[in-house]
């Protein structure tokens, strides 16, 4: 018989760099599709996890993350011609939050932009770019390098994040929120994260996983450290005012119709825009809706009533649908009823009263249709000093 | 040094040539630069030494459009040339003005059934030349919905042209306008000679065979003003003279570097040698990616330059010129015949067969050839004892197997003599001179992208509103005051004029900034 | 001699006529369709050629089928059962393949392993091919609307689809034109780097045509064959348990619990027309059947100009159906293996082998192929799009034996031997010579393909006419070119499925919107007869 080939690809979900720990620990047995790693959603309880966010420090891999290398002379000219803000203002040793949109101007991601140096970029996202990014790249002087299966990174958050790194031996005492430093050979650590809180992201090659893992784990003990799945984080990113693709915005390129996509202004990122810095992608569409004025805004409700408000049609004056509600939940820390929403203009922004919510309770087997009015915020739901306090304390 | 223009137009061709007449016949300062010695660009007079001169690579005038005249003052003592569809019978068969017959001067058995296909072509032929003089039409440019009322006027229009047609024209049309121009003739015509001149007429400088859907669009595009091909007496120069005469100033000899750019707008441009020049708009007649990518492509949404890149641009048209020392026999044709447009396609299936090796990179074994002896109307062309045999050969490569080395360059030039000799008995005794450019020669002189004939396909997904890609279609290129005037842009190729002058129309209607 | 008097008659049970059939039956028309051969399906069928096997020897697999129908007609009652199946699969000559996974993070896997790029690549691939179906698919159960007319129907659907076209927005109507205009193989190379991953998409476009993959108009070709679904999964294709004939058998029995009438075996002599209407059929066998309302499920070639006067039809209507490209591009191999052959490249037990398989490598292999045809030869490198139905369906071989079913492009009609180019080039030594060519290419996947055949059907262009009636084998009864889709299918003027005859309709694929055991063909011609018959309320509604 003839020789059959040494390997397939894998179907399924595939385990990620920190797998074994995570299940080790994982008691709920819950996994979920992350870009095909199997990624926890509950290792024990999503309650618990969630407050170790606010109240201690907790541990996230966040491997399956798309990472994008971009290095040469013309990097920053060419990721300036993709992302919306002007990336000449990100510092060496720097992260800033970017969009970038296609040529309607509607949004085709978001993520975290890491100037590694002069010359050398890290775009971190939810979305696959690579196909984008070359397509971008052409007639740059660059190299964009898909370091998804390669750079791990683990998400660190909470209020003893800080002191768990420095029990670490890790000192990151002088950084300031979104710095990036290199501590150590091949150690990447940016103080990032999606909580709104204190909190640190390490980056570090796929087979230091591991050890990265065990180091920090056995820092953490005094400090409460907990491994978390994405229930939990998904609570604290909704109190923290973060969107989320495919929930509160649908990526245009993976949108069907092409209308759907939405606008930076629409998402509430007009200022993240910077039409003074030359051409970008989008640039001269994003003028016309400029001009012309959003068609939606998303925006940030406080929910009449205690039930969490998730796909919630959203009135005015209880007659007219005006919206709906993109991510609702119960925040355990505001003790309020919170949720991100997108509304039709110019309701969310020069109408913003008389709006309701239609939430409907299964109790015991019995619907109850319930309109409760909705209030639009302008902050997020969870705001700490601690979250910028440099040098951070052990809080 | 620097210089201010209101106007600079990038490359002498006649789309070139004929924006920066209408342009400064409305009094604009304009300024065409070009990069080789001399005006003109594919049509070029070239002097091949020893008295003889000729059109080095367009030689015939197709559709110059009126509104192209009306509006550049170029005027041309075209002569309408037979069409002589060579048979290697020796039954030649000419056509003139819309009939048929035999060269021998009887009735073809086949005239009725020309006529009627031919007198129909045209009459759609016509229906959409109006579609040349205007923009493309769109439903919308960007958020500006109240515009697309008016941008579908041109439409609506032809919608009712087509409806005075009558019915039957109608569905025909309609059945027609997008199917391949093989089954057309074949459906009307049995396949020899004169169904191969018309397979021929429709595919020559493209890449595709006649069997491919959109070759009768592109049959209809080359009948558009409904007359016989033409030579222009004197050669092409009167779009350089109009060009001057209005005024512009040209400058030859030195290329564009780049197209400089702030604040979203053009600022003019700078050079090889260094020399900048400034002005409000800037036009370029040059392939349409070649014209992103001299203002660089940080300057245009991706998914422009992607579609750009994607262009098809493969140009499967070479040029041989010979100088003759005297007019060769051809048996079988009159004086007046030979100096028409001689046609080497046997059949609609000779010409699909020669279509096939240029898809995998190697040039027909049996050539498809367009060769016309200008000299022979227009004896100023030459002194005494010389004649120029101007032959456009399909298909060829633009960049064959193994590269254009000296021996696939002679082999193909032996081959189209050889294939011309059949007709031409001792003709390869008279060659006094060859000159043989590829696809990739012509690029070289010239900038048309890949050598193509139209600066790329005129496929249906790369004409009117999708020409040169979507997005692009209505000359202004993406930078404010930057338009694109040559081949590629609506609504092609051949020596029409159309874009340059929409072009120059277009930046007229949108102004130009001081 | 018998003469019956019927409200409709129906020639041909193919599953557009039985379709048609069903939609009459059940407004309550007495109707009747016969049938030349000893078998209702025309080219939907089961057929049993070798013991213990069944052979799907047309159609071969089940997607078009449209949903609206199958629950008009209640055909899971009637024993259709359709099952999706997974992936497929190209091989290359080096032991490699290409895998088109079921599972998306399989397949995202596989695309990176012949290209990283090309997985983005995929993803806005399949976008653009989704955009196109969700555009098209409304107009499936529609007439196609007449630009040359002003009767208020027709500009009805053209408003219809000038309100489609403009909702997509000036950008995508662009890309739409495009998509619709270009070819696939250029489509496939703005989009991929691989040349594998390019020639095992590039299939879908030419399958059934007579056109390369460089030819403009494959990119719809390709559209046609996605816009079908499985349970509303777009673009997935299935197995009919049983083979296809389940779908005739199941159309076959919903129409005679309708109250209509079958009769096979009894081919059609010629429609009989007075007066410029039809009245009823004559049969070869001499019957007669009366009837105001008569269908026919041949193509317009084999109805126009086999069976029916000339003297009856306009002269320009007859060159019309002449000139109507119905081209002969395909073969077909129906086999019955010992086993589950062999193949080497594949781990074991993978499941892309329960899809369609294939072994062209690259899209100028796919166009030397169609170069070939030109010339009136088969492609020495042929396209083929090849099953093991057996594997998912037990009902289709006996136990631990399996049935496979290969589609292959491309064949001439009018194979040129000597320089002739005929039809009746077509014999034994051709047809062996033709399967032998297959098998040679079938090698480059299964070494021991040779071994594992205990029987094999081969049907040839020239076959597949004699038994099915279908022109020159053409799985389409018609190409699908701009010039014959839409208002111009099958001849302008007449999309509307009428004829110059009154009371005689078009009710096959030579209609709009075309082939592939779609049946949308014999639904809407079925409206439009009960419309002009005065019960256009006894139609369900089936337009979504």
């Amino acid at each position: 018989m003839t020789q059959r080939p040494a390997s397939t690809v894998p179907i399924g979900l595939i385990p990620g760099p920190f797998h074994d720990r995570l299940d080790a620990l994982s008691h709920a047995r819950g996994w979920m599709d992350w870009a095909g790693y199997m990624s926890p959603t509950v290792l024990d309880t999503a309650e618990f996890e969630y407050f170790a966010i606010r109240n201690q420090a907790t541990l996230f891999d966040i491997s399956p993350m798309h990472k994008y290398r971009v290095t040469g002379p013309e990097a920053p000219a060419m990721i300036n011609r993709v992302v919306t803000r002007d990336v000449r203002r990100i510092g060496e040793g720097r992260v800033g939050y970017a969009l970038w949109c296609d040529e309607e101007g509607m949004l085709i991601d978001d993520g975290t932009l890491f100037r590694i140096s002069d010359t050398e970029f890290r775009l971190c996202c939810q979305e696959r770019m690579f196909g984008w990014l070359l397509d971008a790249a052409d007639g740059f002087d660059v190299a964009v390098t898909d370091e998804s299966d390669t750079v791990a990174g683990l998400s660190l958050q909470g209020p003893t994040s800080f002191s768990v790194l420095k029990d670490a031996g890790l000192d990151v005492a002088d950084m300031k929120p979104f710095d990036l430093r290199e501590v150590e050979p091949d150690l990447w650590i940016s103080r990032t994260g999606f909580t709104g809180d204190l909190g640190y992201e390490l980056w570090m090659p796929w087979e230091a996983a591991l050890a990265l893992w065990d180091r920090l784990w056995a820092a953490g003990g005094h400090w409460g450290l907990r491994a978390i799945g994405y229930d939990a984080l998904h609570i604290a990113r909704i109190e923290a005012g973060f969107m989320a693709a495919g929930m509160d915005f649908q990526p245009v390129h993976a949108a069907l119709r092409l209308h759907r996509g939405r606008t930076p202004f629409e998402l509430g990122f007009g200022r993240m825009v910077d039409f003074d810095k030359g051409h970008f992608n989008g640039r001269r569409a994003l003028l016309s809706h400029r001009d012309y004025g959003a068609r939606t805004h998303l925006v940030k409700l406080d929910i009449g009533g205690f039930k969490p408000a998730q796909d919630a049609l959203i009135y005015h004056r209880k007659r007219r649908e005006v919206g709906h509600v993109t991510s609702g939940v119960w925040s355990p820390t505001a003790k309020r009823n919170i949720a991100l929403a997108e509304l039709k203009a110019p309701f969310g922004d020069s109408k913003t009263s008389d709006l309701w919510a239609e939430i409907y309770v299964n109790e015991e087997g019995r619907w109850n249709r319930r309109m409760v009015p909705v209030t639009v915020e302008s902050k997020p739901f969870f705001i700490n000093d601690r979250a910028r306090a440099t040098p951070p304390g052990a809080f | 040094m620097s210089a201010r223009f209101d106007v600079i137009v990038i490359g002498a061709g006649h789309n070139g040539l004929t924006a920066a007449t209408v342009l400064a016949r409305k009094g604009k300062r304009v300024c065409v630069v070009e990069k080789a010695a001399q005006a003109g660009g594919m049509a070029r007079m070239t002097d091949f030494g020893g008295g003889a001169t000729g059109p080095e690579i367009a030689h015939l005038l197709y559709n110059l459009s009126p509104a192209v005249a009306k509006d550049t003052g170029v005027a041309f003592d075209a002569q309408p040339l037979p069409t002589i569809a060579l048979s290697p019978d020796g039954f030649h068969a000419e056509i003139r003005g819309g009939t048929l017959r035999r060269a021998e001067g009887t009735l073809h058995p086949d005239a009725s059934a020309f006529e009627a296909l031919d007198a129909r072509l045209v009459r759609f032929a016509a229906l959409l030349g109006q579609l040349s003089d205007k923009p493309p039409p769109t439903i919308a440019e960007g958020l500006a919905s109240m515009a697309s009322l008016r941008d579908l006027g041109g439409l609506a229009k032809l919608g009712l042209n087509l409806k005075r047609l009558g019915r039957d024209d109608m569905r025909e049309f309609l059945r027609i306008v997008l199917s391949n121009a093989y089954d057309l003739l074949l459906d009307e015509l049995p396949d020899g000679p004169v169904a191969g001149a018309l397979a021929a007429d429709a595919v020559r400088g493209a890449f595709s065979g006649p069997r491919a859907p959109g070759s009768v669009f592109t049959l209809m595009y080359r009948m558009g003003q409904g007359c016989d091909a033409a030579w222009p007496m004197g050669g092409f120069g009167a779009f350089e003279g109009a060009a001057t005469g209005a005024g512009a100033t040209l400058r030859c000899g030195t290329g564009v570097a780049s197209v400089d750019v702030e604040g979203d707008r053009v600022q003019g441009v700078t050079l090889e040698d260094g020399t900048v020049l400034q002005a409000g708009a800037v036009l370029s007649s040059l392939g349409a990616e070649a014209t992103m990518q001299l203002a660089g492509p940080a300057h245009f949404d991706i998914e422009a330059t992607r579609r750009l890149r994607n262009m098809r641009t493969k140009g499967t048209a070479a040029k041989l010129n010979l100088v003759l020392s005297d007019v060769p026999d051809m048996p079988g044709l009159s004086d007046a015949q030979k100096a028409g447009r001689l046609i080497v396609a046997p059949s609609a299936a000779h010409v699909e067969r020669a279509f096939d090796p240029v898809k995998y990179g190697r040039a027909s074994d049996a050539p498809v050839i367009e060769a016309v002896m200008p000299s022979l109307t227009d004896p100023s062309l030459c002194g005494q004892g010389r004649q120029v045999l101007s032959a456009i050969v399909s298909y060829v490569p633009f960049a064959p197997e193994g590269g254009w080395t000296p021996a696939v360059r002679d082999d193909l030039t032996a081959r189209a003599i050889d294939t011309l000799e059949t007709y031409m008995p001792g003709l390869s005794g008279l060659i006094i001179h060859q000159t043989l450019l590829t696809p990739d020669d012509i690029a070289a002189a010239t900038g048309a992208p890949g050598g193509h004939w139209h600066h790329g396909e005129m496929g249906i997904d790369q004409v009117l509103t999708v020409r040169p890609v979507n997005g692009l279609s209505r000359y202004a290129f993406g930078i404010g005051g930057y338009y694109l005037c040559g081949a590629s842009a609506h609504p092609g190729g051949n020596v029409t004029g159309s874009p340059g002058r929409n072009a120059a129309r277009r930046l007229l209607t949108d102004g130009i900034p001081a | 001699m018998t003469v019956q008097t019927y409200d409709a008659i129906i020639v041909g049970a193919g599953h557009n006529g039985l379709t048609t059939g069903c939609y009459l039956a059940k407004a309550g028309l007495k109707t009747l369709i016969v049938e030349k051969n000893d078998w209702i399906g025309g080219a939907a069928v089961s057929r049993s050629l070798h013991e213990g096997w069944t052979y799907s020897n047309c159609s071969y697999v089940c997607s078009l089928l449209r949903r609206e129908i199958v629950r008009d007609l209640e055909l899971p009652r009637f024993g259709l059962q359709v099952i999706p199946y997974e992936g497929g699969a190209t091989f290359t000559r080096d032991n490699d393949y290409f895998a088109y996974m079921s599972d998306h993070n399989a397949l995202e896997r596989e695309i990176a392993r012949h290209s990283p790029r090309d997985v983005d690549a995929y993803a806005r691939f399949s976008q653009t091919v989704m955009r196109q179906c969700r555009f098209i698919r409304p107009f499936l159960l529609r007439n196609a609307p007449d630009p040359t007319s002003l009767h208020p129907r027709d500009l009805g659907e053209l408003a219809f689809l000038v309100k489609q076209a403009h909702g997509l927005g000036a950008k995508e109507l662009g890309e739409t034109i495009r998509f619709w205009t270009m070819s696939i193989g250029d489509f496939l190379d703005e989009h991929f780097e691989s040349d594998l991953i390019k020639a095992h998409l590039a299939g879908s476009g030419i399958i059934g045509t007579g056109l390369g993959v460089y030819s403009p108009g494959t990119a719809y070709v390709l559209l046609h064959h996605y816009m079908g679904d499985v349970d509303g999964a777009i673009g997935a294709w299935g197995f009919a348990r049983g083979g296809m004939g389940a779908i005739s058998r199941a159309l076959g029995l919903a129409f005679e619990e309708a109250g209509g009438t079958i009769r096979t075996g009894s081919g059609l002599d010629s429609f009989r027309v007075r007066d410029g209407k039809v009245i009823g059929v004559a049969l070869e066998n001499g019957d007669t059947f009366d009837a105001p309302i008569v269908a026919s499920n041949m193509d317009v070639k084999r109805t126009f100009l086999h069976h029916v006067d000339p003297a009856d039809v306009p002269e320009d209507f007859t060159k019309a159906v002449k000139r109507f490209k119905i081209r002969g591009s395909s073969a077909k191999l129906n086999i019955a293996l010992d086993r589950m052959p062999e193949f080497p490249a594949a781990p074991e037990g993978a499941p892309f082998l329960r899809g369609d398989l294939h072994c062209s490598t690259s899209l100028a292999e796919l166009e030397r192929g169609y170069d070939d045809w030109k010339d009136g030869r088969w492609s020495a490198e042929p396209y083929f799009d090849m099953l093991i139905p057996s594997q998912i369906d037990p009902t289709m071989a006996p136990p631990g034996k399996h049935m496979m079913t290969v589609f292959v492009q491309y064949a001439p009609y009018d194979l040129k031997v000597d320089g002739v180019r005929s039809g009746r080039n077509w014999n034994d030594t051709t047809r062996a010579a033709l399967a032998n060519c297959v098998y040679d290419k079938m090698e480059q996947a299964m070494p021991d393909i040779r071994q594992r055949i205990v029987h094999a059907e081969v049907r040839t262009p020239l076959d597949i006419e004699s038994e099915v009636g279908l022109t020159e084998g053409n799985i389409f009864q018609g190409e699908l070119t701009f010039d014959q889709l839409l208002f111009n299918r099958p001849v302008p003027g007449y999309s509307d499925y009428s004829t110059p005859i009154e009371g005689l309709f078009m009710v096959g694929s030579s209609s709009h919107p075309g082939g592939g055991v779609m049946a949308a063909p014999g639904a809407n011609a079925a409206r439009e007869i009960l419309r002009r018959a005065g019960k256009g309320r006894a139609m369900p509604k089936v337009a979504a």
